[in-house]
């Protein structure tokens, strides 16, 4: 359509309709060229240097901080962490919005105002967050005080016992991510016509058998964007860590992310090694990304 | 799922006490769903009003036992900078806000209304870099941050968040829903380009703007990496920042984390309260946060 209504104009104005878009995108041209794409590219030098923001001189190093990462411990211990974490909290996130759309996507009284309250979580900063969880996972706050009223009265340290503190963060940030993607599939349930829904009932569909033959089919392309956003999300998780645990007890909530910022501005100041972990990092994410694309978002067959 | 089992008239007497039954167990299961996102935050605000050893208590109580409003007075005493940091992240906030509702809207009218040579790759590119972890351009951004001299100023959060590609791709799916016979008046009547944007597009624009305004707030007012790195003296922190390091010098004061926490997330919960339906447009158009 836009050719069309660009073909019907006089010469003059096309011209100056090109030089608008260029002048107008310029903004954003800037910021590609020098905060993504230049980013990227100096990034990638560094990688091959043993870099130091403090050194005068930066030796030149080959790819030897790529192939130096298998036998770095702590990358391992981190990576190991992050993929841990992030299958854990992209599967319940998901599932939880999912179940939680379809709830308020039902016909009920009060349907606005569960609306509002389950997105809370969503709105608050990391910080606010951490806060209140380093509250609750107190060895005398409210988990262990629920606890304690189930029947298990228990004063354990959540955050400081190198079996729980990894899980009790990914409790933290399934609580607050799983609104956020409710909200998304939410929108994608209300595309879903309401006769396809009334002609499976009329042939006798309970509503598990809707759930899972209509709502799961037809939301793919959803949950597919959920589990993206989700796996590029889990992969960089590091404001819980920094503000929480700083990768303890025992490097048992190290993740990739928190080493890299140790690495930058912490101890050594190994910026080749840094930039190596994060492209690492971003290799990983795209393929985990382009794989759940192959299997989620293939077409639908009827 | 199960509307239509609410909406279908009652067969016989079992089939409504079972419907009813089911009515009940659903209203349980929503109730449950609350209180577990809930309560976190309604305990975070009556532990605001508590002494640091009841908030930590055990058993625990739920209303202050003697109330303390003074905590709000006390966490302003206890880090002196508190005032100035509250004030910092709003400043930062409401001019990160404004630029990007000017830029992000420019340059979306651009993708999604003029022809230029090379509007689509760019547009592709665009969304391309929205996958590239913030990990990948830290290093090369802190170094240029670091060489324009702009460490430790507002500077350096405002050159890197002027424009976000998630504010481009918002704008310009609304942008792409817009009749073009507004602008073709307008440009016959000889506006010029800009013209057209500022005085016909951006006025019909004001859902979006008002739903991209409302996700760009509670991003900066909520943001803590970028403030972590770039800023070293606590007169220069925002509250989140702020916040944060005052929970690493006093562990014990939770009353005062827990007044500083409220005090944090009072700005988004009022814009919340006053423009949900532009939270929840912003985030269901687009998919993301």
């Amino acid at each position: 359509m836009a050719v069309a209504v660009a073909g019907r104009r006089r010469g003059g104005v096309r011209a100056s309709e090109a030089r608008a878009g260029v002048v107008f995108v310029l903004p954003y041209l800037v910021f590609f060229l020098v905060m993504q794409a230049g980013a990227l590219l100096l990034a990638f030098w560094f990688s091959l240097h043993r870099y130091d923001l403090l050194a005068l001189e930066n030796p030149f190093r080959g790819l030897a901080n790529y192939t130096r990462l298998p036998e770095n411990e702590d990358f391992k211990i981190a990576l190991s962490n992050t993929a841990y974490y992030a299958v854990v909290v992209t599967i319940l996130q998901t599932a939880f919005a999912l179940v939680m759309a379809v709830l308020l996507d039902a016909r009920i009284r009060g349907r606005g105002f569960f609306r509002s309250t389950w997105y809370t979580p969503s709105i608050a900063s990391t910080v606010v967050i951490s806060m209140i969880f380093l509250w609750i996972y107190h060895p005398t706050g409210l988990l262990n005080s629920v606890l304690s009223l189930l029947g298990t009265p228990v004063q354990h340290n959540w955050l400081q016992d190198t079996r729980t503190a990894l899980p009790a963060l990914m409790g933290l940030n399934v609580w607050t991510t799983a609104p956020t993607f409710m909200i998304v599939f939410l929108a994608g349930l209300q595309d879903i016509p309401r006769s396809i829904y009334e002609a499976a009932e009329v042939d006798g569909a309970g509503p598990m058998r809707r759930f899972f033959s209509i709502t799961i089919p037809l939301l793919r392309p959803i949950i597919f964007l959920v589990v993206a956003l989700g796996i590029i999300g889990t992969f960089q998780v590091f404001d819980q860590i920094s503000i929480m645990t700083q990768g303890g007890p025992l490097k048992s909530t190290l993740t990739v992310a928190y080493l890299i910022y140790q690495n930058v501005f912490r101890d050594e100041g190994q910026v080749g090694v840094a930039c190596a972990m994060a492209f690492a990092l971003g290799v990983i994410i795209y393929i985990l990304t382009m794989l759940s694309r192959r299997y989620l978002d293939a077409k639908i067959d009827y | 799922m199960a509307q239509a089992t609410l909406a279908r008239p009652a067969a016989s007497d079992t089939t409504e006490r079972v419907e009813r039954l089911q009515t009940t167990f659903r209203y349980i299961l929503y109730v449950v769903v609350t209180v577990f996102l809930f309560t976190p935050f309604l305990m975070t605000v009556l532990s605001s009003f508590k002494t640091s050893a009841e908030v930590i208590a055990y058993p625990p109580t739920i209303l202050p036992s003697e109330w303390h409003p003074e905590n709000y007075v006390q966490v302003f005493i206890a880090n002196p900078n508190f005032f100035r940091q509250v004030f910092n992240g709003l400043v930062v906030t409401l001019l990160l806000v404004g630029l990007n509702l000017f830029f992000c809207s420019l340059v979306a009218y651009a993708f999604a209304r003029l022809e230029f040579p090379g509007r689509n790759v760019l547009f592709a590119i665009m969304l391309g870099t929205m996958v590239i972890p913030s990990w990948v351009t830290l290093v090369p951004k802190y170094v240029l941050i670091q060489n324009l001299g702009l460490i430790n100023t507002f500077g350096a959060l405002l050159v890197q968040s002027y424009i976000t590609p998630f504010g481009i791709f918002l704008m310009a799916q609304f942008f792409r829903s817009v009749p073009r016979e507004l602008e073709e008046a307008a440009i016959v009547d000889g506006l010029g380009w800009f013209g057209v944007f500022w005085k016909i597009v951006l006025p019909v624009a004001r859902p979006a703007l008002l739903a991209l305004g409302i996700l760009a707030f509670k991003d900066h007012w909520n943001s803590y990496f970028d403030w972590l790195i770039y800023m070293q003296t606590p007169e220069m922190f925002n509250i989140q920042l702020g916040l944060a390091a005052f929970r690493g010098v006093y562990q014990n004061q939770w009353d005062l984390i827990m007044a500083g926490s409220v005090i944090a997330i009072l700005p988004i919960l009022i814009l919340y309260v006053l423009g949900q339906r532009y939270f929840v447009r912003g985030v269901a158009t687009t998919g993301l946060k």
